[in-house]
């Protein structure tokens, strides 16, 4: 296992130096990075440190503002996905690139059908043939690919990438949407491809498989190499966590509240999604005052958790109290009237309407309530409401009348329309997902002022988010989320390497 | 002549529009366009059909013809559609408006006029004398056999070639095809003009070798039979051959039996097309256990952005 | 090189883009029209008087166009409240037959006594909320599209009609597929001015009341926030399927009360021709009313004074009745084409900035 990292051959695959910035972010870094042919090079990181846009630039998505690649020890540009796929660069996406209605075969055509070298089915079909006879594979190949399981149509993007002629193939977090057992073949296949002189990027969360199944390790944080091309030999599990997640952060920005009564109960529920378990068996208890904050990776059923307790999901088994009183069958209008708020994650699909304004925006929750009149509703009501509101959160970027669209205000004051809504006196459970995703400095330290403000005058806040400096600043006690269960810390303030390994599914 | 076999030697001639405009949509949509205007590019090609006819072209030249300024006039939509994005449901009967219109206005002059149009081809006459499927099978005009050869070879076309696995996968899955490098816009315009072109052959086929004669409101809902034929079809080529057949017997069937002085409520029963399209749509409606068939990408404009 | 041109959707236009597209597209749309009447045989010169003078401003010629406007307000009110929503009803054509036939139902049966007028209206305002009820149930419970079944219920209604008008309905005198014409008492009232009916002050009383609905009620707000965004609609509490249903039904009996209104106030008898056109009518003018319904009223007499202007245009220079499909055709066209200048961003920056 040891074996290919020793060798001194000219990488299969380097790049030096290479920069990106998107805005004024600078997502990649000087980020330097080497695949040894034959290895399988795990590349570790939490979201957003850097990992998809590396892969991005090396399959020719993105073009890098510095630095250069060589593939094979050559200097090589590339411009296009057609580029990277010319010098044998191949991908496997998280989400599969496949047509559902087509056969597993149709699709490899479909993909290997622009290049010259393979144009004619006979030719495809004998890429596909050598691909299968390398991998060891059995997948169907002439059934519509979306009446298969989730494993094989990975297997059938993997013969695509083969059959393009893929020498050096990146899988992103291959085993997330696998079980345990898929994952195992999974890998064990991606060993055979390697000792047949492939190289394999494997991008993952979890420490476990990058222990088990690969030569290298590299591990990214906040857009730098911070663990670079290291054999696995030489690192342990806790060594990795501090170097995804970092060092112990600095103390809560706020003293924890004295704990009030229990408000929000969760007693083993259940969701699905789209017939998969996406939470599974989820138990907890908050107290008014308290601000409980789930950390995880996206999408390991954050979502369908909140949407669960404000309602917008139906559960599949368990129940949700709020104050002892049992809301698992109640409306979403009827839980918000016993004072559950939702502020979701992506504020311009699930909470505002963008092209309504903004007082039509911040009034919404309070008409659906009939607040603001049940048989009539004048303007001037709104209007009155909203101004109120627009003055309490300072919301900038307004019109005097309040009619300019939502769409029209910066991130920072869309949020604050949300939190201006959502925040109300009333308010008594406040269910917030990732809210200060993609605000600058100001606005996040206003979003988390106003968390803090609320537990303060006594509302419950469960704060789901990826940011972990988010969750430790402001929660007064810590879950974490993985795939679709919540465990808790053995101690009440957890470190973060603790936290790290909880969220990777590892403790 | 037996009533049965009148029948059936007659509605070749109503299956074949039909089958043409039902081909022509199924190019669009499985290109992932969703043409709404077929009424309208058949209004087109009937008039130009007719009004050639009597400017003494010949029959195949009047069909040719009147294929050709179908597309013509479904070009404003095409553009829309392809280039501009534009929602397809409203500039489907924009063409709808624009081509009933049209065929109005210039086909003004033209109407109630006779023309000698596109006969039956000549057969060997020992084989048309079969008795009951003689003249069904061997008396037909040229395009009604061009028509079940144009419904194999696009059948042929998109499941078995790679520019034919490409349109599909546009219609199917835009994003997977961009990905794939297909060039969505190129194929799009590679559907919707042949596509038209045919729809607008059905028009033609309506006036030359149909009625031979032109006359305004003639094509008389058949663009809009021909866009339920489709989804009965389930978008396949060879189940529009049965749709057509089906839908086309009904439609010669209906006078037919009026004229034996029978009494039966031919409008209901000239309702069927419709309520099996209906049913077609309910019967499939559920994903999963019957596959329904439809273009998972029909209707939707596609930027890569959206990838 | 079309890889170079890339476009992206816009986070949303301002308004000054939104009303410079709207306007564009509206000049756009009149420039080609006014084209097409003069390439049809319409002097330039007579434009103005045909189009203005005879329609809007001579008595006559308002009172035709006010009678020919009252359908469509109605039928312009119905698609603007399914278009808002994003229910694609494109069989306001078979509502509004429904709508006819019921209330000729009414007639022909001579139920109601002394209210037999208000009874035929409220059947046909029954007819059409039935008619648009099973593309409705078939979208909420099966998810089917309703684009094609509206499109059959439409064939299937007309169908309806003529079986109805050739049997039952029909009237064995008169030579046309026509139903009996109605008795006095089945008539909607003359105002004084012209062929103008009671039905004109129904239309407006139903613009206004859907305006009112819309804009000074909790559930007119909720549907117009459903229409913005209905998952965000359903986060703040709105109970979105209600306002589906509330909203489509009430379009279908929107368009059957315009089949009513119109064998009621200006056939006085069903027939064949009652339906003509409804659907685009109905669409054109919700498109250019941008679904507001007060901008319904000012709309629906532009398009009305078309329609009566192209009578006299054929008499007058022998321009064909299709012209008006023609010009509704353009109109409709330069409006879905204009949308693409608010609805999308073109640049010509390298495509991984686009991703």
């Amino acid at each position: 296992m040891v074996a290919p990292r020793t060798q001194v051959a000219v990488p299969a695959l380097e790049a030096h130096g290479l920069a990106k910035r998107f805005g004024d972010a600078l997502v990649l870094d000087h980020v330097d990075f080497a695949l040894a042919p034959g290895e399988i090079h795990a590349l570790l990181g939490e979201n957003g440190a850097g990992k998809s846009t590396l892969m991005n630039i090396l399959t020719g998505l993105y073009s890098p503002e510095a630095g250069h690649v060589r593939v094979g020890g050559v200097a090589a540009a590339i411009r296009s996905p057609g580029e990277a796929l010319a010098l044998g660069i191949g991908m496997v996406h998280q989400h599969f690139r496949l047509a559902a209605a087509f056969t597993g075969r149709e699709n490899v055509r479909l993909a290997t059908g622009n290049l010259p070298a393979l144009r004619g089915r006979g030719r495809t079909d004998a890429a596909l043939d050598h691909a299968l006879a390398r991998t060891g594979l059995e997948v169907p190949l002439d059934v519509p690919v979306g009446d298969l399981s989730v494993a094989d149509q990975q297997r059938i993007e993997i013969l695509k990438a083969l059959s393009l002629g893929a020498r050096i193939l990146i899988l992103d977090e291959p085993t997330a949407v696998l079980t345990d057992q898929e994952g195992d073949r999974l890998l064990a296949m991606v060993r055979r491809l390697a000792s047949s002189g492939t190289s394999v990027v494997l991008i993952t969360h979890k420490l476990r498989e990058v222990l088990a199944a690969s030569d290298r390790v590299s591990v990214m944080r906040a857009g730098r190499m911070v663990l670079a091309a290291r054999g696995v030999d030489e690192v342990s599990a806790e060594i990795l966590a501090e170097a995804m997640i970092g060092q112990d952060a600095p103390a809560t920005l706020r003293s924890p509240s004295p704990p009030g009564a229990v408000l929000l109960e969760l007693a083993g529920v259940s969701v699905l999604r789209r017939g998969a378990a996406a939470v599974r068996d989820v138990h907890l208890s908050l107290r008014s005052g308290q601000i409980m904050g789930i950390a995880g990776v996206g999408g390991n059923g954050q979502q369908e958790l909140a949407e669960a307790i404000v309602g917008l999901r139906r559960l599949e088994t368990g129940q949700v109290r709020l104050a002892g009183a049992d809301m698992t069958g109640r409306s979403v209008d009827q839980r918000r009237g016993a004072g559950m708020r939702y502020v979701p994650s992506d504020r311009s699909t699930q909470a505002l309407a963008p092209d309504a304004s903004v007082n039509d925006n911040l009034a919404a929750a309070a008409v659906s309530r009939g607040r603001l009149g049940r048989r009539m509703l004048l303007p001037r009501y709104i209007r009155a409401h909203a101004r109120g509101r627009i003055e309490a959160f300072s919301i900038a970027g307004v019109t005097a009348r309040g009619t300019r669209p939502v769409r029209l205000l910066s991130g920072g004051n869309a949020q604050k329309v949300v939190l201006a809504r959502e925040l109300d006196a009333e308010a008594r459970l406040i269910v917030v997902h990732s809210p200060t995703r993609g605000l600058d400095v100001a606005a996040c330290r206003y979003v988390h002022d106003q968390l803090i403000e609320a537990a303060k005058n006594g509302a419950a806040v469960l704060l789901i988010s990826e940011d972990l400096e988010e969750i430790l600043a402001l929660s007064d006690d810590i879950r974490a989320m993985s795939r679709g269960q919540l465990s808790t810390p053995t101690s009440e303030r957890p470190s973060r390497r603790e936290i790290g390994q909880m969220m990777l599914g590892h403790a | 002549m037996s009533f049965v076999e009148a029948w059936l030697a007659s509605f070749p001639g109503f299956m074949a529009p039909l089958l043409l405009a039902a081909l022509g949509l199924i190019l669009c949509e499985r290109a992932g366009v969703l043409n709404l205007g077929a009424e309208g590019i058949m209004a087109v090609g009937a008039m130009t059909g007719a009004v050639a006819s009597l400017s003494g072209v010949g029959p195949l030249s009047a069909l040719g013809l009147g294929a050709g300024a179908g597309l013509l006039v479904a070009l404003p939509f095409i553009l829309a559609v392809v280039v501009l994005r534009a929602a397809q449901i409203p500039a489907g009967l924009a063409l709808v408006a624009l081509g009933l219109g049209a065929s109005a206005a210039l086909g003004r002059d033209h109407t109630h006029k006779p023309f000698d149009g596109l006969g039956a081809m000549p057969g060997p006459a020992l084989l048309e004398d079969l008795p009951l499927i003689g003249g069904m099978l061997f008396a037909q005009d040229a395009l009604v056999y061009a028509s079940l050869m144009a419904a194999m070879g696009l059948w042929w076309y998109l499941q078995r070639t790679q520019t034919g696995l490409r349109l599909r996968a546009v219609g199917e899955d835009t994003a997977t095809a961009d990905a794939a490098g297909v060039d969505v816009q190129f194929q799009q315009l590679a559907a919707l003009v042949p596509g038209c072109l045919l729809i607008g052959l059905a028009g033609a086929y309506l006036s030359v070798a149909g009625s031979q004669i032109w006359t305004e409101g003639m094509v008389a809902g058949r663009g809009w039979i021909a866009v339920a034929l489709v989804v009965f079809a389930r978008w396949s080529p060879l189940r529009a051959i049965v749709g057509a057949t089906l839908f086309g017997a009904a439609e010669a069937l209906i006078p037919r039996l009026q004229t034996l002085g029978l009494d039966v409520p031919v409008y209901i029963l000239s309702m069927t097309p419709y309520v099996l399209t209906i049913a077609v749509l309910v019967l499939f409606a559920r994903p999963g256990r019957l596959r329904g068939n439809e273009p998972g990408a029909l209707g939707r404009p596609y930027i890569r952005q959206d990838r | 090189m079309l890889e170079r041109i890339t476009l992206e959707r816009r986070a949303g236009a301002g308004p000054v883009r939104q009303t410079a597209a709207y306007t564009g597209s509206l000049v756009m749309a009149i420039a080609l029209s006014l084209g097409v009447l003069v390439a049809a045989g319409v002097p330039i010169g007579a434009l103005y008087q045909e189009l203005v003078v005879q329609v809007f401003l001579a008595p006559t010629g308002q009172a035709q166009t006010l009678t020919a406007a009252t359908p469509m307000l109605l039928v312009g009110l119905s698609a603007a409240l399914c278009l808002r929503l994003k229910f694609w009803n494109i069989g306001l054509e078979g509502q509004l037959l429904l709508g006819g036939i019921f209330a000729t139902g009414v007639a022909l049966t001579d139920l109601g006594g002394p209210v037999r007028l208000a009874l035929m209206l409220i059947a046909s305002a029954i007819g059409g909320a039935l008619w648009i009820a099973a593309p409705l149930l078939l979208r909420l419970r099966l998810g089917v599209s309703e684009v094609i079944v509206t499109l059959m219920m439409t064939n299937i209604a007309y169908l309806l009609l003529q079986h109805l008008l050739f049997g039952a309905f029909g009237d064995p005198t008169y030579n046309f597929p026509s139903s009996p014409a109605f008795d006095d008492a089945e008539r909607l009232p003359r105002l004084g001015f012209g062929s103008v009916h009671l039905g004109l002050v129904i239309a407006l009383a139903a613009v206004a009341a859907v305006a009112w609905i819309s804009y000074r009620t909790p559930f007119g707000f909720a549907s117009r926030f459903a229409g913005h965004n209905p998952e965000a609609a359903r986060t703040v509490g709105f109970n979105t399927t209600w306002i589906i249903v509330v909203s489509v039904l009430a379009a279908g009996a929107l368009s059957g009360l315009a089949g009513g209104i119109i064998v009621a106030g200006t056939e006085f008898r069903l027939s064949q021709q009652i339906g003509l056109h409804a659907t685009f009518n109905g669409i054109v003018i919700a498109a250019l009313a941008r679904n507001e319904p007060l901008w319904i009223v000012p709309v629906s007499l532009l398009i009305a004074g078309l329609t009566v202007a192209s009578a006299s245009l054929k008499v007058f220079y022998g321009v064909s009745e299709g012209v008006v499909l023609i010009i509704q055709g353009i109109i409709l066209f330069c409006l879905v084409a204009g949308q693409f200048l608010t609805t999308y961003r073109v640049s010509l920056t390298p495509i991984e900035a686009v991703r």
